[in-house]
């Protein structure tokens, strides 16, 4: 099942979602305004059904909407997104029947910067990416290149373990594999890399990497899992943290954003790909996700029915570090 | 200028530690004056980012202290607080900051000899790995530039 018939099955769904009055409106993604891009469309019109896509573009992960859109929903999720959602559900910010997934099985989103560095030309200067199983054609002046997919994807799609939604409503097409194993390597590596460090070598590099942070709050504004009301950042009387240019000061507002969200983030990379100075946001996820998943055999967004990961506990959890 | 001290953050649980620490007091036990104490309701009440600020702020190192397990006043609060302070213990050590600066003890309140030792145990430790200028405003980031 190509790309092109999923997308005419999310249009003709979603447009008899609202026609049947199922769903009040429709999450989904359409065209961007950029080449090779898409955006987020948010709509309760059944005629804006028709603009809805899927390509190997539709990079957003939409649960972040899930919060703010009130009524039924239909949503447009790929693995990764489901599991945000999954995890939106065990924390009761969403109510599982206030909720349609129409699930897309992904087989990986195109990082365009990849595909920018690897045949050396911009955005613009490029005429077309086409996903070709495997492989992607890269089309620049009327001459086409071939590359093997891996080279342009995502990092975190690399080694997926969850290219198709486990909990989903509407599946618009047949399920795809895990990726390879060896995959998740890729992921891995940054955060090994800075394993190996010592801490004073660690500290100093998050200095380098925080000493940038102009505290945008994008990364949390993206994030599905931080849905506190009011953020720590915001309080005023008195501040946890103060606006002032220290990378002290960003990375602590990092690292707590990062230690509230263990068990719900799902590195799903969002916030990496939303920060406008690119830090290297997924390597603080990936080793959180990597904690919970070691320490307490817990992964964020697998099972709905479960606990919280941080409102639950186990007479058994780790203890041998208390005195 | 006077040698460096250490200085301690505690957050004490009204229902244990702190009745502990109070043990500890009227029976004339001595314990290092390094330990500054805020009392909470219970150690599940100490959010991370409690820890992370008081860091932050300049104490060499925070220690969380609640009842024994089976004991919380409130059923469970403790078991909640096991799990997050080991999640942010192997943070902390992931961001480059030594963990053994973030500590975590059950001290029950007829536990005023154990609360004492404690905090001498943690002192001394804290001694050892000198003063925490991790936050400190003269200090550089300097690690790898802008990365993709």
């Amino acid at each position: 099942m190509t790309d092109r018939d999923m997308e005419q099955k999310l249009r003709s769904e979603a447009k008899a979602l609202l026609e049947q009055g199922k769903v009040d409106g429709i999450i989904g993604f359409e065209d961007g305004s950029l080449k090779f891009t898409t955006t987020p469309l948010i709509t309760s019109d059944k005629d804006d059904t028709s603009r809805l896509v899927i390509n190997p573009f539709i990079v957003n992960n939409l649960s972040v909407y899930l919060t703010e859109v009130k009524g039924r929903v239909g949503i447009v999720a790929k693995g990764c997104d489901s599991r945000s959602i999954v995890s939106l559900l065990q924390d009761t910010k969403v109510a599982r029947e206030d909720v349609v997934i129409l699930g897309v099985p992904c087989r990986g989103i195109i990082d365009l910067g990849k595909v920018e560095k690897l045949v050396g030309k911009d955005r613009d200067e490029i005429d077309d990416i086409t996903r070709d199983g495997d492989r992607v054609v890269v089309t620049v002046s009327g001459k086409e290149r071939e590359f093997p997919i891996q080279e342009v994807l995502f990092d975190n799609c690399l080694g997926c373990e969850l290219p198709t939604p486990q909990e989903y409503d509407i599946l618009l097409g047949e399920p795809t594999l895990p990726a390879s194993s060896g995959d998740k390597l890729v992921s891995q590596e940054k955060v090994n890399r800075l394993k190996e460090m010592t801490p004073e070598q660690r500290w100093e590099f998050w200095g380098g990497e925080f000493d940038r942070c102009i505290r945008c709050y994008a990364c949390r504004n993206v994030c599905p899992a931080c849905f506190c009301e009011r953020c720590f950042v915001e309080e005023t009387e008195p501040p946890w943290l103060l606006a002032v240019p220290r990378w002290q000061d960003n990375l602590l507002f990092q690292a707590v954003r990062n230690i509230h969200v263990a068990g719900r983030c799902t590195d799903c990379g969002e916030c990496e790909r939303a920060c406008p100075v690119n830090i290297p946001l997924r390597s603080l996820t990936r080793e959180m996700y990597g904690i919970v998943d070691e320490l307490f055999h817990y992964q964020a967004g697998m099972d709905k029915d479960a606990s919280p990961f941080l409102a639950a506990y186990e007479a058994t959890d780790t203890g041998d570090f208390i005195r | 200028m006077s040698e460096w001290e250490p200085k301690l953050l505690g957050f004490l649980c009204k229902w244990c530690s702190y009745a502990g620490a109070d043990l500890a007091g009227t029976s004339r036990k001595k314990y290092p004056a390094n330990i500054r104490v805020i009392r909470v309701p219970c150690s599940g009440r100490v959010d991370p980012l409690f820890i992370l600020k008081a860091l932050h702020l300049g104490f060499d190192g925070v220690l969380v202290s609640g009842c024994h397990p089976g004991d919380c006043h409130y059923q469970t609060g403790n078991y909640y607080a096991r799990r997050r302070m080991a999640v942010t213990r192997k943070f902390l050590e992931y961001m480059g900051i030594n963990p053994q600066r973030l500590q975590v003890s059950w001290v029950s309140a007829s536990e005023g000899g154990k609360f004492t030792e404690v905090v001498t145990e943690v002192t001394k430790e804290l001694r050892e790995l000198g003063p925490n200028r991790l936050f400190s405003h003269d200090r550089q980031g300097h690690g790898t530039k802008a990365t993709q």
